[in-house]
């Protein structure tokens, strides 16, 4: 039993050299936790865990992430996160699907609650499953147009940025499809590899993996540029394709995190360097190239700014597609 | 020659991960912590694999791996203590363990029953490992095989089968538990459409009743109720206990373990299902398959066994689609997911391109965390029964005192007590009735998933029915659950003796 005590002890003690605090009193006195509104392994996860890693290492204490998906649109997380002190001790990880959450009534508040801090995006990428006879968007197309709510398409949840970019394809070109939502990113894919579903958006750093491996094909980008990808070739850009679409999309990305307004002044300050430090390290900056991310780094004014923008262009499609809850204007939301 | 080569390059890594002593440290003492998590109850593996992630980040990748594979493995392993020794499992994939764990221990073998799952849990964990290496690419692609209907279909089996195998009397009160689980899992937000159900307006209830409150307060207070008001005492431990494995014993429920750990596997594979569901699967085809299916539930030790084996074996089938396909096979694989993103590690098809020797590491790390765990256990396993020498006066509080701290710390929610409460005063009389709990706890943590997945389904079929029958996978489970559930009617016995009757004996 004793030699077990030792053993314990020692073992805690090469865990907490880990995590010795700094200075006391003053902010950070102890450890953050960021709580990512997003499932584990998502982008907006994986994003929060490097950026706040290293951020961590700037400011001198851990910041813990935890995950508390669900409700719509990340109401779930964004409630609890904003329910807890606004102190600075809790940052709440999360992405431009979330300013929806107000018009869908999982949060009572609109998006310039938040002081936000972006860390980028990675463009949205249309594709089916390998073994159906769609090559090219236009067949897509036209396959849909000749069976309009027949083909399954799918993405994350209602009102998130790839059931937006997919709102936006079926407006731009025309065309409906049968939409299915899945939890997340990660599922639907899984789904359109099963077949359960022939279509799926997702951004390209969720799908790399699989559109390499030869388990989903990719048919276009979403956004102005083509991208090239490593052993699939180029993926041309839907925008060019189409150029109606262009009234719609692009709808990029904007993942990061955020703390509430009436933050301390000071708090911020020190979160916003940190949070500049650590987009600056070869580290983020390795992880995004390898990852297919575009850095952003905007926080404070620029980053509400992006965020506002999104919030009015997401509120009122959702409410003039019906899927929204909550009249925009009630929120006070400006048309986009 | 393939083999001989892939032996050696596995060889070699297990010698390079060894010989670093940090590396031994950190395999001893996360798996410490993953039994210890596992132990308590509220704290459960996946929580475990979540803390240790953030400081892992420093580490460099092998070493990180180890400490979270070894938590993963030690904290489904832990989970067995407080099934066995205090009949309140530690984690949800113990509770099939506890059916029979506690009345072995109850007949004072309490350190015996730990030393022979110890060892059942090392094996199920390397034969999970076994799989990873050679079968990969092949169970992979059964896991694709499972789309929305497939995964209704498994749920409502899990559930079905705990309560089919729990209930002391009857049978429909194992489906009654189930099916009350079931409603507790429709309060919050409804995954498709974001309708609010049975919150009643309260916000903490948006998210849904979250499974840890629930299986500390119904597995829990029950059970520290029935002790501190029968004034019963604890199971008494022999003066001398037999902890080392027995290896006879082990020997004599040679096909148990391997037919379990194939059950873990497979299911642990399958991507969103866990150790919960291999555990109950495992123990009823080891009480199906057994000559004297009566001595289930009184303590008998291919039970254990049997359970034991397939939730650890479970952890290398998740490791498997998380690996071949970038989708995890359990929640805490999911965790691992997000740790292996922080390290740069993708998995996904390409990962034998980008990491060539990463599954052959994964599977030494695995090894080495079950000779860890196997050391750490047969350690442990002789202290640990000491705690039922503490008078149950004061060693039932102190359960109490835990079950409140584990159901709060989860998700720091003060709301959390005030649904594990009243659930497991609920709970209490349930039990006095002999309802089973074991069913109502897989409902709440099945609930959800079979709630949106069929109605996903019907989306899918536009409210068509029809796909259970006409894909393989689903039509198989759709038998199994059919005859699960006609089998246990009056009406089948009826019918059994008609036609033996007719056939046979005319």
């Amino acid at each position: 039993m004793k030699r077990l005590s030792i053993f314990l002890l020692t073992f805690l003690f090469i865990f907490m050299s880990f995590n010795l605090t700094m200075a006391k009193g003053e902010y950070p006195a102890r450890d953050i936790t960021a709580v990512v509104v997003w499932g584990a392994g998502g982008g907006t996860d994986t994003c929060n865990r490097i950026v706040t890693a290293e951020m961590a290492k700037i400011i001198g204490v851990n910041i813990n992430v935890i995950n508390k998906p669900g409700g719509v649109a990340g109401s779930v997380g964004m409630n609890y996160s904003y329910s807890r002190k606004h102190d600075g001790y809790t940052i709440t990880g999360l992405s431009e699907s979330n300013v929806t959450a107000a018009v869908m009534g999982g949060f009572n508040k609109k998006f310039d609650i938040w002081y936000p801090f972006i860390v980028g995006g990675s463009p949205g990428i249309i594709s089916v499953t390998p073994n159906t006879e769609w090559t090219t968007l236009e067949e897509l197309v036209e396959a849909a147009q000749a069976n309009p709510e027949e083909i399954r398409a799918g993405a994350g949840g209602a009102g998130s940025i790839h059931h937006l970019n997919l709102l936006a394809l079926m407006k731009g070109t025309g065309i409906k499809f049968n939409f299915i939502p899945y939890p997340g990113s990660a599922p639907s894919q899984t789904a359109a590899m099963t077949g359960e579903i022939n279509v799926v958006v997702t951004s390209l750093a969720e799908q790399q993996q699989l559109l390499r491996g030869g388990k989903l094909r990719a048919l276009a980008t979403l956004t102005p540029d083509p991208v090239e990808l490593e052993g699939v070739g180029v993926i041309p850009s839907g925008l060019k394709i189409y150029p109606a679409l262009t009234d719609y999309l692009p709808i990029s990305q904007a993942i990061g995190m955020a703390v509430p307004n009436d933050v301390p002044v000071e708090v911020k300050t020190i979160l916003t360097n940190a949070f500049k430090q650590a987009l600056e390290t070869e580290k983020v900056k390795n992880w995004a190239a390898e990852n297919y991310y575009l850095l952003s780094g905007k926080t404070g004014k620029e980053a509400s700014a992006e965020f506002a923008k999104l919030e009015s262009l997401f509120s009122w499609t959702l409410w003039e597609l019906g899927a929204a809850k909550i009249n925009p204007e009630e929120l006070g939301i400006p048309k986009p | 020659m393939l083999i001989w080569e892939r032996l050696f390059d596995f060889l070699g890594i297990v010698g390079n991960l060894v010989v670093d002593p940090i590396n031994i440290l950190i395999l001893f003492g996360a798996v410490l912590m993953g039994i210890i998590f596992g132990a308590t109850p509220g704290l459960t593996a996946t929580l475990g694999v979540a803390l240790l992630t953030t400081i892992t980040y420093g580490m460099n990748s092998s070493t990180a791996m180890i400490a979270l594979l070894a938590i993963y493995v030690g904290g489904v392993y832990g989970g067995s203590y407080a099934s066995i020794l205090i009949n309140i499992p530690g984690t949800a994939a113990a509770a099939a363990t506890a059916l029979d764990g506690y009345p072995i221990a109850l007949r004072g073998e309490g350190g015996r029953a730990i030393g022979v799952t110890t060892t059942a849990s090392a094996i199920g964990t390397i034969i999970g490992m076994l799989f990873v290496v050679t079968l990969s690419p092949i169970i992979s692609n059964f896991a694709l095989q499972f789309t929305s209907y497939e995964f209704f279909l498994l749920a409502f089996f899990g559930i079905i089968i705990s309560g089919t195998l729990t209930t002391p009397d009857i049978v429909y009160k194992g489906w009654i538990a189930g099916f009350i689980g079931l409603f507790l899992a429709t309060v919050g937000r409804d995954l498709l459409q974001f309708y609010p159900r049975f919150t009643f307006g309260l916000a903490e209830l948006d998210s849904g009743i979250e499974v840890v409150p629930v299986l500390i307060g119904a597995f829990g207070i029950p059970q520290i109720i029935q002790v501190l008001r029968d004034r019963t005492t604890l199971p008494k431990m022999e003066k001398l206990q037999r902890i080392l494995p027995e290896f006879r014993t082990i020997a004599r429920y040679f096909v148990d373990i391997v037919r379990s750990a194939l059950i873990g596997v497979g299911i642990g594979s399958i991507p969103g299902i866990g150790e919960d569901i291999a555990g109950w699967v495992s123990y009823g085809s080891a009480k199906n398959s057994s000559k004297h299916p009566e001595s289930f539930g009184k303590g008998e030790y291919k039970a254990i066994v049997s359970t034991e084996t397939a939730n650890n074996a479970c952890v290398g089938g998740a490791m498997i689609p998380l690996l071949n396909l970038g989708i995890p096979g359990s929640p805490p694989a999911a965790m691992l997911l997000g740790a292996l993103m922080l390290h740069g590690i993708k998995p996904g098809p390409l990962i034998s391109f980008d990491h060539p020797n990463f599954i052959l590491e994964v599977a030494a790390i695995l090894l080495l965390a079950s000779l860890a765990m196997w050391i750490n256990g047969i350690l442990l396993a002789r202290q640990v029964v000491k705690v039922l020498r503490i008078p149950s006066q004061i060693f039932m509080p102190i359960i109490g005192v835990l079950c409140i701290v584990g159901s709060y710390a989860i998700g720091m929610r003060i709301f959390n007590l005030y649904l594990m409460l009243p659930i497991g005063i609920i709970a209490y009389f349930l039990t006095e009735m002999k309802y089973p709990i074991a069913p109502l706890v897989m409902g709440v943590i099945l609930g959800p998933m079979a709630d949106e997945n069929l109605r996903r389904g019907l989306l899918i079929s536009k409210g068509s029915l029809m796909p259970i029958f006409s894909r393989p996978v689903s039509l198989i489970l759709f038998i199994i659950i059919f005859l699960t559930v006609m089998t246990q009617l009056p009406i089948y016995k009826k019918v059994k003796v008609v036609v033996k009757e007719r056939f046979f004996n005319s």
